[in-house]
């Protein structure tokens, strides 16, 4: 953006900042105060000054004090916490074990917010093992560290019966988002894509097996190029 | 004597049970709710697709035991466990006769609030920007704002952290304009293959422009430019343009 729209932008909010702090009650009209009482907007008046000189005193005062009634909060229990462990396959350096933490947070039935935490180490490329003792990467930089921010969404919504007597509630569902891998002594734009089944035994358990891609930009191996790093996990699950 | 040791003991008794007694002693667990409307429907699981597998006949109470999304988990007088939609919760009454609400967040909310917090991914210098950020309002039209950003370029990475102000033109409106305005810190990484710079951090303040558009419930879309002056060590500053959009709420 050039200097002078900046300029201009700056001046711009600075003015408006310094009058919002008076504005508040812009939009807040409350009825305006009536001075002389409400006969003259035509509402109720229903005891007249000499009414109230004529009426009797009244003999007990009644002291009632009204008991306070505590209502139940509702509990929310909209948020997961838990753990994975799976497999991930990072190119070219073989499927080795991952695992992780992850939290979701449930917007509606339908969709969701996920967060995930995660850690991998890659083994071997083909060059490695043809090579003997040539290595590409030292031991620290072939941990694969990454995090994701997701959005999922529910389908195909039903239930899983285990026999006569148990059924669990479960839905298939899809999700993606954004966020960065760190490996090989780089830090990565990662976006990521998958899909899993997640079975709900009991009010606060969540089960889950998914896929999922993590996708990012990758000039390790000479040429940049686009890398698909698949993962398959399960997932236990607490509601909270 | 005998008589007055006897009635001693039986009180003593009693207020012992009185203690022991668990649904005595505590104030109630769960709240309770009439059923207003001929019946309350349950289903067998939180969802529209879930069948109904039991209705609650008229004036039977109900003990709501947790919500999930927009799903309530009750138990029947008889014991039966289900899932009600919010839609019939709020055909329901307490046991005084007034009607059951729950607040979800609605547009009133959304012109007035007190916490913001929202996740924007974007664009900053070029990189690609994944942030989050945190607000509390002073008065509907001022919030104070926190954010928190990493970039992951080409060219460099690095982390950003601004404290600011917002001004919402127009908060009572669907779609309103923001001017933004605040300072932070830079954290840079250079990526370079032959002579590796050493990493850096700057203070930054920053101008925008943004706008808000709420979607329903406690969820809006937010989307914003600011212009970014980096001021460094050197002969001259940085100047970086930041776009964001993204998902946002606030309670």
């Amino acid at each position: 953006m050039e200097t002078g729209s900046r300029v201009l932008l700056l001046t711009l909010v600075v003015v408006a900042l310094s009058g919002c702090s008076t504005v508040s009650g812009w939009f807040h009209h409350g009825t305006p105060k009536n001075a002389s009482g409400s006969t003259e907007s035509g509402g109720p008046n229903p005891v007249s000054a000499p009414d109230q000189e004529n009426a009797p005193p009244r003999v007990v005062e009644p002291e009632v004090t009204r008991r306070q009634i505590t209502v139940p909060r509702i509990k929310s229990s909209n948020f997961e916490l838990g753990a994975y462990y799976g497999v991930l396959s990072i190119e070219d350096f073989g499927s080795q074990e991952v695992y992780g933490l992850s939290a979701a947070y449930h917007i509606t039935e339908d969709f969701f917010f996920q967060g995930d935490v995660g850690r991998s180490r890659a083994g071997l490329t083909s060059y490695e093992t043809l090579n003997g003792n040539l290595r590409l990467l030292t031991e620290s930089e072939r941990l694969f560290t990454f995090y994701d921010l997701s959005l999922g969404y529910n389908f195909l919504p039903g239930e899983a019966f285990l026999g006569r007597g148990t059924a669990m509630t479960s839905a298939f569902y899809i999700l993606g988002g954004l966020g960065a891998t760190d490996f090989a002594g780089d830090t990565m734009f990662t976006v990521n894509f998958g899909a899993g089944y997640c079975v709900v035994p009991s009010d606060w358990l969540a089960l889950r097996i998914a896929v999922q891609d993590r996708v990012f930009q990758s000039s390790l191996l000479g040429t940049t190029k686009l890398t698909n790093n698949i993962q398959a996990t399960f997932a236990v699950n607490v509601f909270f | 004597m005998n008589r007055q040791a006897r009635q001693c003991a039986l009180a003593g008794l009693m207020l012992l049970a009185i203690l022991l007694s668990p649904t005595l002693c505590r104030a109630r667990e769960y709240l309770q709710l009439f059923v207003t409307e001929p019946y309350l429907e349950l289903h067998t699981g939180p969802g529209r697709g879930y069948p109904v597998f039991h209705a609650v006949p008229r004036a039977e109470s109900i003990d709501v035991l947790f919500r999930r999304t927009d799903w309530f988990k009750v138990r029947t007088e008889r014991g039966v466990e289900g899932w009600a939609s919010q839609a019939d919760m709020l055909k329901t009454a307490y046991a005084d006769g007034t009607p059951f609400k729950f607040d979800l967040g609605d547009r009133a909310g959304f012109a007035s609030h007190l916490w913001e917090f929202g996740v924007m991914p974007g664009q900053y210098g070029g990189a690609s920007l994944i942030s989050a950020y945190a607000s509390v309002s002073i008065n509907p039209h001022l919030a104070v704002e926190g954010s928190l950003g990493q970039f992951l370029g080409r060219y460099s990475n690095g982390v950003t952290g601004d404290i600011g102000f917002d001004h919402v033109v127009w908060p009572e409106a669907r779609c309103s304009p923001l001017l933004l305005i605040g300072l932070g810190e830079v954290h840079i990484e250079p990526k370079a293959t032959l002579v590796q710079p050493a990493n850096r951090n700057e203070p930054t303040a920053y101008v925008g422009v943004g706008l808000r558009f709420y979607l329903s419930r406690r969820f809006f879309l937010r989307a914003q430019y600011a212009a970014h002056y980096i001021f460094t060590t050197r002969t001259s500053n940085e100047e970086v343009d930041e776009w964001k959009l993204g998902l946002a709420f606030f309670f």
